[in-house]
């Protein structure tokens, strides 16, 4: 009944964030809310038989699994820093009249709704329940986006909207598919269960099953941000407020590649493999590509760290296409090192845009100057986070980047080389706008208009923590890390 | 009970029907038609499914008749009304990328490609009479039409309403193709409709004027704050 408590948190969460009135205790709520999930994950984790049998209304509607508890894992820790980051970060925006007062309780009912949705839908089992969850998520992060209620946040917003729900639309198209081929099969009428699905797969007819995957990867490959589908993200990754972004970029773009996950597991028991794989591939390339070429001519930070998103997708989605053991264990590495990069990346650019304030918000190029004086701390934050993302030796992403690379070339050499080369172009970009942005000093005796905005202690703690983590992971690797991540890959049966 | 030959006869009668409204959503500029129309389209749809309950006997299918037609052909066109006045916008005329006419033409050609592509993906079962599969057809033609209204209109309000009409073509495919369980459907009309509500008050935000469009979104962010707690 584990999963009760989970709903039960998530409840008592959101109850008493209607009724309360400060900030301060709304964003209280938040951080317990996430910790909390936090909490109970690892003690399911550590203590519980998994998969956790679950049982909720007749058939089975929720199950927990290694995967699924891997992704929860992940959202909590990244919401329970960001909600901590958000208590000096939206204080700063209220401050200054970005944030009207009373928005402030529907910003924080939907970062609390948006967590208990999400942690739903990693717990779903019926994947058209999952579809629903993924919907909602796009909803309730949308409304996240566009709370600043200026026009330029309300166009992101939208776009998001129109674009996500439109393509999850085929994705349910997708799912009919699935529904239909699996009720060919199986005696007892269809079923959209992953678990009964990944049983009976081998005997699911091929060519329904491709229609079914294309369809269903078109909505999921927009919720993700991959190529064709990734013209929202930018704009709204850009937009939201800082806190938001790093749950946009960390947490939800995961959505989208789990469902991929679990639905190519399907179809990876099957012949249709065989014809999916290589698009999945190209998919990936187009990706990594055009998120390497928009970076090079970037001037807005977090425009420039959401391409990177995109990029980091792509090569997610080329390790998934590789489809072999290894690889899938560093897709998993790569989707939790990339959030946790993402977010403290995301807090630095934060900060900054505090400093800089609305210079940083709008198309124009940024005026970042004397960083090391106003911002040290976010300024070696974005340093240290951008050196991660690109995939320097001694942090996390060195390894999955290292080891997809290594396994997209047991398939064919060629492609690797574009790859590394692609990848290059992206490292090169985000270094070539650190060094030119933050080598612009004001020089000695000109005196500097600009205000040091001082960075609230709940806004470095987060950004610090997130640092320490990510380096240790570099370092270290536990029994424990790489026999979960073994056991995922097994449950997948990869 | 009354013969199977004539209830396909209505059902196919109605698949045009849903057809012809699709295609005056792609070509009509006026918006306060636009909304009537997508309002017929779903009376239509809950007719379809009505028809089809008489032909198969599943009370899913009643029920979804029934949700169909409280949720798209009362609510959500009436809130969309509503707001349409709040904002003062009569008429869509700009097109992107595509006019009315070659909008139409290609929504013929995408008909035949769904067709083509259906009679290979669909095996062919003696069961199935062709009735579902031109069900089918007309379902994933619906929304691919919509697909095409959110992309050549200008106003975020008619994208709206290209993204329902979207979304009744997916219950249309739904409905004859496979039958999903009951909750999963009703839940889908849950998710839909929040999504409908937040996208027209953020609509409101862009359509309107910019003046006094921050108190006016104002009012609906806190209105839309009670629906949203659950």
């Amino acid at each position: 009944m584990i999963l009760l408590a989970y709903i039960l948190v998530g409840l008592t969460a959101l109850a008493v964030i209607g009724l309360s009135t400060t900030h301060r205790r709304m964003n209280c709520v938040c951080i317990i809310h996430a910790f909390l999930y936090m909490v109970l994950t690892m003690y399911i984790l550590l203590f519980q038989q998994v998969p956790v049998a679950s049982f909720l209304i007749g058939s089975q509607y929720f199950f927990m699994d290694n995967f699924g508890l891997f992704e929860v894992l992940i959202a909590s820790v990244i919401f329970t820093c960001a909600a901590v980051y958000a208590g000096g970060y939206v204080g700063s925006l209220l401050k200054s009249g970005e944030l009207e007062k009373s928005s402030l309780k529907l910003f924080y009912a939907s970062w609390s709704m948006l967590l208990f949705v999400l942690v739903l839908a990693f717990f779903c089992d019926n994947l058209a329940l999952f579809w629903i969850c993924a919907e909602l998520t796009t909803i309730l992060s949308a409304m996240l986006v566009a709370i600043l209620s200026a026009r330029e946040n309300i166009d992101a917003a939208i776009k998001y909207i129109f674009i996500a729900s439109a393509s999850m639309l085929f994705s349910f198209v997708g799912l009919i598919f699935l529904f239909e081929a699996s009720r060919r099969v199986l005696a007892d009428g269809g079923t959209l269960n992953w678990t009964v699905l990944m049983q009976h797969a081998a005997a699911l007819p091929p060519a329904m099953l491709v229609a079914a995957f294309a369809l269903v990867f078109i909505g999921f490959a927009a919720k993700s941000g991959i190529f064709p589908f990734h013209t929202w993200l930018p704009d709204a990754h850009a937009k939201a407020p800082s806190a938001v972004s790093a749950l946009l970029s960390a947490v939800l773009l995961n959505v989208g590649i789990y469902g991929i996950v679990r639905v190519y597991a399907i179809v990876h028991q099957t012949p249709a493999a065989a014809t999916i794989a290589p698009v999945l591939g190209l998919f990936g390339f187009f990706t990594v590509a055009i998120a390497a070429f928009s970076m090079l001519p970037q001037k807005n930070l977090k425009k420039l760290i959401a391409f990177s998103s995109v990029e980091n997708m792509g090569i997610i989605l080329i390790g998934i296409a590789v489809s072999t053991p290894l690889a899938l264990f560093w897709v998993l590495f790569h989707i939790m090192a990339h959030s946790l990069t993402k977010a403290s990346l995301f807090f630095s650019a934060g900060i900054l845009h505090r400093q800089y304030r609305s210079r940083l918000s709008t198309e124009t190029v940024d005026e970042i100057r004397d960083v090391f004086r106003l911002q040290p701390l976010a300024a070696w934050g974005i340093i240290i986070g951008g050196l991660a993302i690109t995939g320097m030796p001694l942090f996390p992403i060195f390894f999955s980047k290292l080891f997809i690379l290594l396994s997209l070339g047991t398939v064919s050499l060629p492609a690797m080389f574009v790859l590394l080369v692609l990848l290059f172009v992206a490292g090169a970009a985000l270094g070539y706008f650190v060094i030119t942005a933050f080598s612009r000093v004001t020089a000695p005796g000109i005196p500097s208009d600009i205000e040091p905005y001082v960075t609230p202690l709940t806004m470095k703690l987060p950004l610090v923590f997130l640092i320490c983590l990510i380096v240790f992971l570099g370092i270290v690797f536990t029994q424990g890390e790489i026999s979960f991540l073994d056991r995922i890959v097994q449950e997948l049966r990869f | 009970m009354i013969e199977p030959a004539i209830i396909q006869g209505v059902i196919k009668i109605l698949l045009v029907c849903v057809i012809i409204t699709a295609a005056y959503i792609i070509s009509t500029r006026n918006l306060i038609s636009l909304v009537s129309m997508y309002s017929l389209q779903s009376v239509t749809l809950a007719c379809l499914a009505l028809a089809l309950y008489a032909h198969d006997q599943a009370p899913v299918l009643l029920a979804i008749a029934v949700i169909t037609f409280l949720s798209k052909a009362l609510i959500i066109p009436y809130f969309i009304a509503t707001i349409q006045e709040k904002i003062r916008i009569k008429r869509d005329i700009e097109f992107h990328f595509l006019s009315p006419t070659s909008s139409l033409v290609l929504s013929m050609a995408l008909m035949l490609v769904v067709y083509m592509a259906l009679t290979r993906i669909l095996p062919a079962t003696p069961s199935r009479e062709n009735f579902v599969f031109f069900g089918a057809v007309i379902g994933l033609s619906l929304m691919l039409m919509g697909m095409m209204v959110m992309l050549s209109r200008k106003r975020a309000l008619t994208k709206v309403l290209g993204f329902l009409s979207m979304e009744n073509g997916v219950l249309i495919f739904g409905m004859f193709v496979t039958e999903l369980p009951f909750i999963i459907e009703f839940l889908i009309v849950i998710d839909l409709i929040i999504l409908v509500l937040l996208t027209t008050i953020l609509t409101v935000g862009i359509d309107s004027t910019l003046e006094d469009y921050h108190k006016r979104l104002h009012r609906f962010h806190l209105l839309q704050g009670e629906e949203e707690r659950p």
